[in-house]
């Protein structure tokens, strides 16, 4: 079952050529919400036992996937927003078939990055999600894509080829026999060499967490990237830094992780503070919303790298929610922009035209700033709570951000939906069929986890406490 | 005194004499027939060939005493020459009158250059690696000028002047190592250096780097490059595959031999062989960096890629090995398919601007993803197999000690990522002011490229399919112990 929900999206993606045009979104529909069941169905079932054959006996890669506890609901995650996203491309972009088979080949690369439990499965699968990612940003990109598109590609490989090295290395000097997440856990490798491999496998995922320096693609991704939002919001899915810390990371490289927990966690509560206070400057809706990503980022980082096992919680329960929302409010910047023409937050007046879309904008936002009652309160709380135990200054930094977010998500959002409609504009229409659901069911999720946080919760802490031994 | 037979078994030596019948039979045949019959003769040549060469797998045969091997080793390279060989001449049916290139002398010389090239990825010792060396070498010169038309006079000329220098100095270093050891075959040159008291050292030392120079020539490594772009882009399209897939896969066969059996354990040449991995990654790499047009561009990568299959014989040859026949027969597909698409929408042989690839997903959507799984498979992005090329390679260097070059490859991959996305990109980015594609005919090419490409994924997704053949440690633990 873990096979067809990892493959079933790529291979609706190939065959989707074969359907007629007006078929083609029917079909790209019903395998993300196929995909989306049989994840449900996993889930009922306790999630998916390892499976491990072969890949490459030779070289000891072994195709080795499971699903549980935090992989589980990340995939979960991504197949509920990968649904949301082809509901949505299917009726905004103008002959869709090529952006849904490519945002359905990213569902592949990204569920198999959270079920791959051999370290170049995951590799091959981190770098699968790129392609898509960049073939949506070439073919459906704005003016200046080149650039963006050429940024984001090189920093994405800087990062992964030297986490290849690191793959290298670490079987080769741990002696394992194979690069299966069990077989390395048993032969680890220690001492310096594992702090410098440590660093290759960080690169990586610095990059895609991410974290200051190596954050620069992101703003001018979003920017570049099709009004409609969509790639955004798989770009969202695609920030996978925190979860490779999390499942390789910390397990294989606890030392170093313990070395540098100090260093980390300084860089990360930067990043968040220091994102929020760009995102405050920003005058266009997806730049604003890059940089509140990257803000929150920061908080997944704090919590991950303080090795505090609340902290860790909340981290991971950040990075799955932060996905809902901030990839719905990807997706309500692009209305705004189809209504509006642009993506600048100077409008004034939405909300008398478009009571509705404003909101269930306005909601969403609530939920990315950390309202009690919605999914973001539980995640950041938890991150601050655990960081503070470790390192009460660093957690008082990562927790301005906090409180800047609010201040940025407001202002933006009061001189957007707030304020008068300038004269002789477009009337903006309100919200018209899927639309409805394709903001509101984001946002049921992101209360529905802000209540009621057990179902999450159950998936994740096992696996934090699996981690063990770790203060 | 007894009479001595010759060791002349006819077995181990049919691919390389199916290939030069063919190559006769082209060259008699040329005057009674029209060139395609030819070609056809010449491909059911290379098919024989290679179904000979099937026939010997495993069976470890040799002829002249050793002279020649019909060894897994010499057969894994072989096939990878005869797919080569094979591409071009497919793509020639369709290309070769465009380029005023249909006449039989053209596969008749492309003929004589497999032969070669056969030779010398089965030879035994020093003296039918030089000879397969030649043939290879001067077919492959008369191949680079075939084309009436300067920039190809040109590209021959400077192809012949420095593959001369490097077969000069190759020569030089076989008589080195000939007078260090006593010895031309591959096994007794490397029993001559293990055996106790051997004293020739600093003469084995030069020897050794003599012939790394001269390979460096033929396999393209800087700083001995230079030829490389202008003979490449100079050439006819068409010839630009067989010489950029083909004649580097039998050079690097030779280099195999040399340094991972004979010399594996001789001193100094490691420690060059490494500084010239590193230039050739750091050059080739910022210098396809900067080219505009596309044909060059893949010509500097092909110098690239010679760093990359460079790490492999740094390595064990028991890991090295077998990364280096995998990646070759990758980098035939990609790079041969990718000079392919260009032989088909280039307006003229000096081949097309990257700027004007803007939009060909508009113009041409079969050609255009042909092309983009070709760059993204040589940038090395799974689940195409030039990743796993890639990985093989750094995996292999990195294992015997070379961790400091591998992470420059692998920063140096960053750049390569670079210049193969900015084309790939603009492949997709809509065109305002579209210009025409030629209209050629694409009967043969179109389903080459089709196969290249499911043999790209496929491979990258199931290297087993390819790998497990060539994985056998025994198979690699080279000509030294045998």
């Amino acid at each position: 079952m873990i096979h067809v929900l990892i493959f079933l999206p790529m291979l609706a993606a190939l065959i989707m050529a074969l359907f007629p045009n007006r078929l083609r979104d029917e079909v790209a529909t019903f395998a993300a919400a196929a995909t989306l069941l049989i994840g449900v169905w996993i889930w009922v079932a306790g999630g998916a036992a390892l499976v491990s054959v072969p890949w490459i006996p030779a070289l000891g890669v072994t195709y080795s996937v499971a699903l549980d506890g935090v992989s589980l609901l990340l995939s979960l995650v991504t197949a509920f927003m990968s649904l949301v996203a082809v509901v949505y491309c299917a009726r905004r972009v103008q002959s869709p078939g090529t952006f849904l088979a490519l945002i359905l080949a990213m569902e592949t690369g990204l569920l198999g990055i959270f079920a791959a439990r051999d370290f170049v499965l995951f590799y091959v699968f981190f770098e699968d999600a790129l392609i898509p990612a960049l073939l949506m940003l070439a073919i459906y990109g704005k003016q200046h894509r080149m650039a963006a598109l050429l940024k984001f590609g090189a920093y994405t490989l800087f990062g992964s080829l030297l986490m290849l090295v690191s793959i290298i290395g670490y079987r080769w000097l741990g002696g394992s026999l194979t690069f299966a997440l069990t077989d390395l856990l048993a032969h680890p490798v220690t001492g310096r060499a594992q702090l410098w491999l440590y660093l290759g496998f960080l690169a990586a995922m610095a990059v895609k967490l991410p974290l200051f320096p190596f954050h620069a693609w992101l703003p001018d991704f979003h920017a570049q990237n099709h009004d409609s939002g969509v790639a955004d919001l798989m770009g969202t899915l695609y920030k996978v830094g925190a979860y490779g810390l999390f499942r390789f990371g910390v397990s294989l490289f606890p030392d170093a992780s313990e070395q540098l927990r100090y260093p980390l966690m300084a860089l990360a509560a930067f990043t968040a503070l220091y994102a929020a206070w760009i995102a405050f400057r920003q005058t266009d809706w997806k730049r604003l919303l890059a940089y509140a990503g990257l803000s929150h980022m920061g908080l997944v980082g704090l919590g991950l790298f303080s090795l505090e096992p609340t902290a860790m919680t909340g981290a991971l329960y950040l990075l799955a929610f932060q996905n809902v929302y901030t990839g719905a409010l990807f997706l309500a910047a692009g209305m705004l922009a189809q209504r509006v023409g642009n993506q600048n937050v100077q409008q004034g007046g939405v909300m008398t035209q478009a009571p509705n879309l404003s909101g269930l904008t306005m909601s969403l936002w609530f939920a990315s700033i950390a309202v009690p009652g919605l999914a973001g309160f539980i995640g950041e709380f938890s991150v601050l709570l655990g960081a503070y135990q470790v390192s009460p200054w660093l957690a008082f930094i990562a927790g301005l951000s906090t409180i800047a977010a609010a201040a940025y998500a407001l202002t933006a959002y009061q001189r957007t939906y707030w304020q008068v409609r300038p004269p002789g504009t477009v009337p903006a229409w309100d919200l018209r069929g899927s639309e409805w659901a394709v903001l509101g069911a984001p946002l049921v999720v992101a209360v529905f986890f802000g209540v009621y946080s057990g179902p999450a919760l159950n998936l994740i802490q096992p696996a934090v406490r699996a981690l063990g031994g770790l203060s | 005194m007894t009479f001595a037979p010759p060791d002349v078994p006819l077995a181990p030596l049919l691919p390389i004499l199916i290939a030069l019948l063919g190559a006769v039979a082209a060259t008699v045949l040329g005057f009674f027939l029209p060139r395609r019959a030819v070609t056809w003769i010449g491909i059911v040549a290379l098919l024989l060939s290679a179904f000979s060469m099937g026939t010997l797998w495993n069976s470890g045969a040799s002829a002249f005493a050793g002279s020649l091997r019909a060894d897994n080793v010499g057969l894994a390279f072989g096939m990878v020459i005869i797919v080569g060989a094979l591409i071009s001449l497919l793509v020639s049916l369709d290309g070769a009158a465009r380029a005023s290139l249909s006449f039989p002398e053209f596969d008749a010389m492309l003929l004589y250059a497999v032969t070669g090239c056969l030779i010398l990825a089965m030879s035994g010792d020093l003296i039918t690696l030089l000879i397969g060396l030649e043939v290879m070498s001067l077919s492959g010169y008369v191949l680079a000028t075939l084309q009436a038309r300067n920039a190809a006079e040109e590209a021959g000329l400077k192809y012949f002047l420095l593959g001369a220098v490097g077969s000069a100095i190759l020569i030089y270093g076989i008589a080195l190592t000939f007078g260090a050891t006593g010895s031309l075959s591959f096994a007794g040159i490397a029993a001559a250096i293990s055996a106790p008291g051997f004293a020739n050292g600093v003469l084995l030392g030069a020897g050794a780097l003599l012939m790394l120079c001269g390979f460096g020539f033929k396999v393209a490594l800087v700083p001995f490059h230079q030829w490389t772009p202008d003979v490449y882009s100079g050439a006819p399209t068409i010839v630009s595959i067989f010489l950029s897939t083909v004649v580097k896969v039998a050079a690097f066969a030779g280099m195999l031999r040399v340094f991972s059996g004979a010399l594996y354990t001789a001193p100094a040449w490691p420690i060059i062989m490494q500084l010239l991995v590193i230039a050739t990654l750091v050059v080739g790499n910022l210098a396809s960096l900067v080219q505009r047009n596309f044909k060059r561009l893949l010509a500097y990568s092909a110098v690239a890629h010679t760093g990359f299959l460079g790490l492999t014989l740094l390595a064990d040859p028991r890991a090295g090995g077998p990364a280096l026949v995998y990646y070759l027969l990758i980098y035939t597909l990609m790079t041969a398919a990718a000079f392919a698409v260009v032989a088909l929408i280039q307006p003229d042989e000096r081949g097309v601007e990257v700027s004007d690839l803007r939009g060909l997903y508009y113009r041409s959507p079969a050609l255009a993803a042909v092309l983009a799984v070709c760059l993204a498979s040589l940038a090395g992005l799974p689940p195409f197999a030039g990743f796993m090329g890639k990985y093989l390679a750094f995996q292999a260097a990195f294992q015997h000690g070379f961790v400091v070059t591998t992470v420059i490859a692998a920063l140096s991959s960053v750049v390569a990522f670079v210049y193969y996305l900015y084309p790939a990109a603009l492949l997709f980015i809509p065109d305002r002011t579209p210009a025409p594609l030629p209209h050629t005919a694409r009967r043969f090419t179109g389903p080459v490229l089709a196969v290249a490409v499911v043999g790209i994924t496929a491979l990258g997704v199931l290297p087993n399919l390819a790998y497990a053949w060539l994985a056998n440690p025994a198979d690699w633990q080279i000509q030294a112990s045998k």
